[in-house]
């Protein structure tokens, strides 16, 4: 069975942990960072997630706003790690 | 002569007209800049119908527009309220039902969700908004924030306020469930201002970077101490630690105030403080709970030169001891001594004072204690007391902290634990009873009880104990799914256990010291 695209599965993440990812339906660009959505805190928790569930390493100097700023950014970077770690 | 909140900002515009006040982001306002724009505001609001003494509520994010605005309010002559840009539309609807707010500072984007609850607050006559401001579906006048700012007030400008009226109103949470409202005078935050940057030898030197928001009653000192003293205060939005080390080095930031979670955040590696000289950071301060031991050792040994000053506050006597860095390899688990011109006693039960080594609760005595929580006088009667030490002829009124220290024969003070239950956690203090109101508002309990768990991180961690109603299941997932729809992060409790029964005292009132044991405290 095929897996649900990556944005689902960080979606369904952020509805489970994030209690304001839960007021409103979340938008693909929608800022979760700048909205206060996902704080200093809950970037951990996050960042350990996507690790885990996408078998990606994430380093010190991937953890850049840009990176997590919406559930779009955040699925281009978990496929570009992807593709480097099945190279 | 200098005796409110905005005359110490004129102050430091008239001696350092051209000096950087204010940065953030690529925004670099100067004293002169922002002293004109907050004049602007000040007219501004008074046009609106700001009278003396009329609550103003701020609900931003840290930015220039949240700063400008506490000095304009204090210049109007009104009283600002900084409300907490985490808060959710109904606490915030609550705060401003509560102090009989009458208008409203924020952003349309903050507004949308909060409109519907703002219809509840019948006190309120306009908004101030910062940013363009499409259709608003609210019934009141609305003014533009930048619009505001660029007004010329009259001279001279009327001023009938004096240091010994009320400035503002810190909302912070209480016992008995819902956030009481602390009040300062102008006299009490210039007071306090002068006390801390005399501690920490702030000068115009200095460069600040605020991480603590202004609802907090150390954030917002760090703005007034900035201010006063001519030096440069840094805001800053952040959610890696990274952007904070990378802005201590980008500004040359000389000193960062944080709570124990903030300093748990910075000292994992993923923020490269450990990578990174930050020779010009010349001071760190804690407050709002004990310092892990382990992060004050990482951060001693990642900052070499730098002065670590732990402090102790509560917001009703706004900041009440520190220790001084040169004892922190002698005490490091103290909270230290009595800031500047304040007494602080251990005092028993009895009102007598308690000997070295004795447990007693902490009392403040000096110029920063509150006028206590607005709208409660019984409350207020509680943490405001009499001296116990002076006789009754001299009327003296101290603030009874509800907070049990002891205290060594050098008079260094060390924290024993809270005469009530309040958890406190990433900084915020919680309140177990307006968590268990929640719970129990999903209808599937007949009993529920929230005790706080040591945590490293956070400092302590929520765990609620529930009890099904008769013929309900309790699912732990969902309730902490009800909860989650109900209240901020900070609040839903991470551990939920279903018990049969709670333990309950001889009153039959719940015992939480017999659920404390249970998790082994």
């Amino acid at each position: 069975m095929s897996q649900p695209p990556i944005t689902d599965r960080i979606k369904q993440f952020l509805v489970e942990h994030f209690p304001s990812a839960r007021k409103h339906p979340l938008a693909e660009d929608e800022h979760l960072l700048a909205n206060g959505i996902v704080d200093s805190l809950g970037i951990l928790d996050l960042v350990a997630y996507l690790e885990r569930e996408f078998a990606i390493t994430i380093t010190d100097e991937d953890l850049v706003p840009e990176h997590f700023e919406s559930l779009s950014r955040m699925a281009k970077f978990v496929q570009d790690r992807m593709s480097v770690s099945s190279h | 002569m200098d005796f409110l909140i905005h005359h110490m900002l004129g102050a430091s515009a008239r001696r350092l007209p051209e000096k950087e006040a204010l940065v953030h982001g690529g925004q670099r306002l100067a004293y002169a800049e922002v002293a004109r724009r907050v004049g602007g505001l000040a007219h501004g609001l008074r046009e609106a119908g700001i009278e003396r003494g009329d609550r103003i509520g701020i609900y931003l994010d840290a930015s220039v527009p949240q700063a400008l605005s506490m000095f304009a309010v204090s210049q109007a002559g009104g009283v600002y309220v900084p409300v907490n840009g985490l808060l959710y539309p109904d606490q915030v609807a609550y705060i401003a039902r509560d102090c009989g707010m009458k208008a409203l500072v924020t952003t349309p984007e903050k507004l949308g969700p909060l409109a519907e609850a703002l219809k509840e607050v019948p006190s309120l006559e306009f908004l101030v908004l910062v940013g363009s401001s499409g259709l608003i579906d609210v019934p009141l006048a609305v003014h533009d924030f930048e619009a505001l700012c660029g007004l010329t007030p009259p001279a001279p400008w009327p001023e009938p306020t004096i240091e010994k009226d009320l400035a503002a109103i810190l909302y912070t949470s209480g016992s008995t469930g819902k956030p009481k409202g602390v009040m300062l005078s102008h006299a009490q935050v210039v007071a306090g201002s002068s006390i801390v940057s005399t501690y920490l030898r702030i000068s115009d030197q200095d460069r600040i970077l605020a991480v603590l928001p202004f609802s907090f009653d150390a954030g917002m000192n760090q703005l007034m101490t900035a201010f006063q003293q001519g030096a440069t205060l840094i805001l800053i939005n952040f959610v890696f630690t990274r952007e904070v080390v990378q802005t201590l080095l980008r500004e040359r930031v000389t000193g960062l105030a944080g709570v124990p979670t903030f300093w748990s955040l910075l000292s994992q590696p993923t923020s490269g403080l450990q990578k990174q000289p930050l020779p010009h950071l010349r001071y760190i301060t804690n407050t709002g709970g004990a310092m892990p031991q382990p992060v004050l050792a990482t951060l001693r040994s990642a900052l070499p030169s730098t002065e670590i000053f732990l402090m102790y506050g509560l917001t009703e006597a706004f900041r009440s001891t520190y220790l001084p860095p040169a004892e922190l390899d002698r005490r490091p688990t103290s909270m230290g001594k009595a800031i500047p011109n304040t007494e602080i006693m251990v005092v028993n039960e009895e009102g007598k004072l308690c000997k070295p080594g004795e447990v007693g609760e902490l009392v403040h005595r000096g110029p920063t204690v509150s006028m206590g929580y607005w709208g409660h006088p019984e409350l207020t009667a509680r943490v405001l007391r009499p001296n116990p030490l002076l006789p009754p002829e001299i009327a003296d009124v101290v603030c009874y902290s509800g907070d049990y220290v002891k205290m060594d024969e050098d008079g260094y003070l060390y924290f024993v634990g809270r005469r009530d239950t309040m958890i406190k956690s990433s900084g915020f203090r919680i309140s177990p009873t307006e968590i268990e109101e929640v719970l129990f508002r999903s209808g599937r309990l007949k009993g529920a009880a929230v005790i706080g768990v040591p945590d490293e991180m956070l400092g302590q961690t929520i765990k609620a104990f529930v009890v099904a109603r008769d013929g309900e299941h309790v699912d732990a997932a969902q309730l902490r799914e009800f909860c989650a729809a109900s209240m901020p992060r900070h609040m839903v409790p991470k551990a939920i256990e279903a018990l049969d029964e709670l333990p309950k005292t001889p009153s039959g009132k719940v015992d939480y010291p017999a659920l404390r044991r249970r998790e082994g405290l």
